[in-house]
């Protein structure tokens, strides 16, 4: 277990030396023309971790990516690209909306009620496809993407029909009630209960794809599927089982950003959410365990390129650019799979092997 | 003086054309894969190089054919020491090597291909003409016919290794290296093979031939080099030598070669098929009016040129697939269209042909691969949770038992050679001492150790009274294991043989070839 670990670490390092590097080079051609640059590297490195309310922004941040992070890292473990999350967020949000708004107060239970019809009726967007895909074959990847829009504008045109408030400036939901509305955290920030919600999402993910049996059966199946039928595993049903629960967590993920974070329900595009959740999996080498400080990293840069747009005047795109970069050197596999690196760990681990 | 050394060479043969001395190799992690390995190779023979996996053979043949720098010796070609690992090293001295795993674009044509790397050029262009007419020429020059306008994926196996062979010598090669050449082909193909390489040889090329197989070896091959864990464990003119003493060199240890005596069952079968039928689009996988039965206890060999229906029926009794027409019945019990599940249920265990995809999962580690598929056994465990430290135990069990070589339970599957992922899948199916076992090609490509390991283990689970379906285009090992052999030709049986001792490969090549027994 040691060696493992020991070798675990070795590829840690070169991640985060990777990463500082990418961060370095795109941020130092922005720097350069400022008249302090090293002010501006600091404000964007050191600005997240300054106080403890740019903490909680952070969190803040990496909540809603941390649960489509979770959903796609478990979507993908079922070996089936679907894309269905990013809907999959927006139909959860509108539920939540729908659900807090039409349905009586349940009390201190109304966030929860609220919560499970944003889960239940955004899993529709990955369970779709996933039964295209197993029943006629259908590539999941185009029935994914293009159900993504046929939702948007399905959601969009029930928004205006339905729950739209004629008082309101633009295209918006009435008010969503208070008592539907989940407990801020942290005085400052839009920190709330929703971020322990997706750690232990994340957690319990972890546990279940890790040390359970059933997560033991979706690996195989996802990673060996000619296997998976040798064995005479029940394949159609454990993906099934990965789309429901990846879709369940993706509309969990609009649910909670919707009743945590806005006052009414005013998304009339795809809010993103899902594709960041793809960036989130890929960095957390789709493991449930990894995906909270993928999303505490990506929060944390989200965070610093705020300090760079309001402090400095640098445009926070540039996070956009900073993480596109790290995306292409971390999956870089003449990187991570270089012969002197997996030298390297092979050396760590028999050193120990032989003692 | 002078004429007792004209004496000695002529009693040793031509010259050696190429020459190893003292060559050693140790990689950057330290790993020693050749240690003073000394020996030549006379000009116009077939010299077979034999040994275990990471014997080191293949280290030796990247020496030769300059992929890989020797750590100290020198190579000698026709008495001259050379610079080794230099760029382009193979083409220059005219040395071709084909590798087990075929080197082709299987979108490109057979021309292209041979081509590659060294195409004739008008200016920018590639002159096709040219080109075509020196596929041609080759292929009439060493009698390897092949169509040069072919889409090289599109081609049989046994075609592509001849494109394969046609490209190693399209640089005026002396020397040819073939990797495991056979691991691909047919008894029949195998033959044609050889004699195309005697022809090479004839036409004065030296051919190194890698080979686990000894009955291959002493039919092609003058002499052999056996490595040993990286060192010279021996060599040998092979008329001078009996087959126990190179299995003796390879292993490091007496082996005895011995046909299991087989036994003749009588009463209800275990496993019955009555006009089994299956249609399929794929030729391969087509049967007719198949009747088998194996009893419990019993070992059936199916011989069979590959493609002759044991892929079909081997999916049939792993419940792949569905019969067309006919009935299965095991046990009892009506298995025609049974899933795998019901199978499993039933006791069928299944060591499949290709281990990596169909036998396990590379990427998942030692562990998880040995306990996939045990769903529900309360050893493993508790509720929905697994049991870490049973499984743990239980895993470190099967890799002693099954000699398993392994740095630690935790590493990924693909951390091991062939053998021993085969010894960890034998160790998983046999774990539930299945009362039905398919053996398919159960030690192909492994080493000579591995596949007596997993003979014995097979015939123990037929002792403990398993009924054994053993599909294999080892006839050695074919005949060595089973009570009775079945032959198929075409998706149909072509002979039922009680395993005696007169029953040799000779004997079942018409009903191999569908001369003999066709219905």
């Amino acid at each position: 277990m040691n060696r493992i670990l020991l070798a675990g670490l070795v590829r840690l390092a070169i991640t985060l030396s990777v990463i500082a590097a990418v961060i370095l080079a795109v941020l130092i051609p922005f720097a350069l023309p400022h008249e302090h640059p090293g002010a501006v590297i600091a404000a964007f490195l050191l600005g997240p971790l300054s106080s403890l309310r740019h903490l909680g922004n952070v969190a803040e941040y990496a909540t809603p990516i941390a649960f489509t992070g979770l959903a796609a890292t478990i979507v993908f473990r079922s070996g089936l690209f679907n894309l269905g999350i990013e809907s999959g967020v927006f139909l959860g949000g509108l539920a939540a909306t729908t659900a807090a708004l039409l349905l009586p107060s349940f009390g201190p239970f109304t966030p929860l009620v609220a919560i499970i019809a944003g889960a239940v009726v955004g899993s529709l967007s990955c369970i779709i496809p996933g039964e295209l895909r197993l029943r006629w074959e259908a590539p999941e990847m185009v029935t994914s993407l293009v159900l993504n829009f046929a939702i948007l504008y399905a959601g969009v045109f029930f928004l205006n029909y339905y729950l739209r408030d004629p008082a309101a400036g633009s295209l918006m939901s009435y008010r969503i009630p208070a008592d539907a509305k989940l407990d801020r955290l942290l005085p400052g920030t839009r920190l709330n209960s929703g971020a322990i919600v997706a750690l232990v999402a994340c957690l319990a993910g972890g546990v279940w794809l890790y040390f359970t049996r059933s997560g033991l059966n979706l690996r195989i199946v996802g990673q060996g599927p000619v296997f998976a039928s040798h064995l005479g595993l029940p394949s159609r049903r454990i993906i099934m089982q990965a789309q429901l629960v990846g879709g369940l967590i993706a509309g969990m993920a609009g649910a909670i950003q919707v009743l945590g974070l806005y006052p009414r329900f005013s998304w009339t595009q795809l809010p993103g959410l899902g594709w960041t959740g793809i960036i989130i999996a890929i960095l957390a080498r789709e493991n449930p365990f990894y995906v909270v400080p993928a999303a505490l990293f990506l929060g944390y840069l989200q965070v610093g390129g705020d300090f760079l747009a309001r402090d400095i005047g640098i445009p926070s795109e540039v996070v956009g650019l900073v993480t596109a970069a790290i995306m292409l050197t971390v999956t870089a596999t003449a990187i991570f799979q270089h012969p002197a690196v997996l030298r390297l760990i092979r050396r760590i681990r028999q050193a120990e092997g032989t003692r | 003086m002078t004429d007792g050394r004209d004496d000695e060479e002529r009693a040793a043969g031509p010259a050696p054309v190429v020459a190893f001395d003292s060559i050693s190799k140790t990689y950057a992690n330290g790993t020693v894969a050749l240690r003073d390995v000394s020996f030549s190779v006379p000009a116009r023979t077939i010299h077979a190089i034999c040994g275990e996996n990471g014997a080191g053979k293949s280290t030796l043949m990247k020496i030769l054919f300059g992929l890989e720098e020797p750590t100290a010796g020198r190579i000698l070609l026709n008495g001259q020491p050379v610079a080794t690992a230099t760029r382009d090293f193979a083409g220059r001295h005219g040395i071709g090597m084909v590798h087990q795993h075929f080197s082709l674009i299987p979108t490109l044509s057979v021309t292209e291909n041979i081509i590659l790397g060294h195409e004739p050029r008008t200016g920018l262009l590639i002159d096709r003409a040219a080109a075509r007419a020196k596929v041609e020429a080759l292929s009439r020059k060493y009698g390897l016919a092949i169509d040069p306008d072919a889409i090289t994926g599109r081609l049989p196996v046994a075609a592509q290794q001849k494109v394969e062979i046609l490209k190693a010598l399209s640089r005026d090669t002396r020397i040819l290296i073939l990797d495991e050449p056979t691991a691909v082909l047919s008894p029949p193909e195998i033959s044609e093979l050889f004699s195309r390489l005697r022809d090479l040889r004839d036409h004065g090329i030296t051919i190194l031939f890698i080979s686990h197989k000894l009955n291959e070896v002493r039919s092609l091959a003058e002499s052999v080099t056996v490595l040993r864990a990286g060192q010279l464990a021996g060599a040998a003119r092979l008329a001078d030598v009996p087959d126990n003493m190179i299995m003796q060199m390879v292993m490091g240890r007496p082996v005895e070669i011995t046909r299991r005596q087989p036994r003749r069952m009588t009463g209800e079968p275990l496993l019955a098929l009555f006009g089994v039928g299956l249609a399929s689009r794929d030729p391969a996988d087509r049967l007719k009016g198949v009747d088998l039965a194996i009893h419990a206890g019993e070992i059936v060999g199916i011989a069979g040129v590959d493609g002759s229906g044991q892929r079909g029926l081997v999916s049939l009794l792993t419940g792949a697939a569905r019969p067309t027409v006919g009935s299965i019945r095991f046990d009892g019990h009506d298995m025609a269209g049974a899933s795998t599940a019901r199978w499993r249920a039933k006791g069928m265990a299944h060591l499949p042909s290709d281990r990596f995809t169909q036998g396990g999962v590379p990427a998942l580690t030692l562990i998880e691969n040995a306990i996939a598929g045990t769903d529900g056994d309360k050893r493993f465990q508790r509720g929905p949770f697994l049991r870490r430290s049973a499984i743990g135990a239980a895993v470190e069990r099967m890799v002693r038992d099954y000699s398993v070589r392994a740095l630690s339970i935790g590493e990924r599957l693909d951390s091991l050679s062939g053998g021993n992922v085969q010894k960890l899948i034998a160790a998983r199916e046999l774990a539930t001492e299945p009362r039905f076992l398919i053996a398919d090609q159960p030690t192909r490509g492994i080493d000579v150790a591995a596949a007596a390991f997993i003979h014995t283990r097979i015939v123990a689970a037929a002792e403990r009274g398993a009924a054994v379906l053993l599909v294999t285009a080892d006839l050695d090992e074919l005949l060595r294991l089973s009570d009775r052999v079945v032959v198929m030709f075409a998706g149909q049986i072509t002979a039922v043989l009680a395993n005696e001792a007169q029953l040799t490969p000779e004997r079942l090549g018409p009903y191999m070839l569908g001369l003999e027994g066709m219905p």
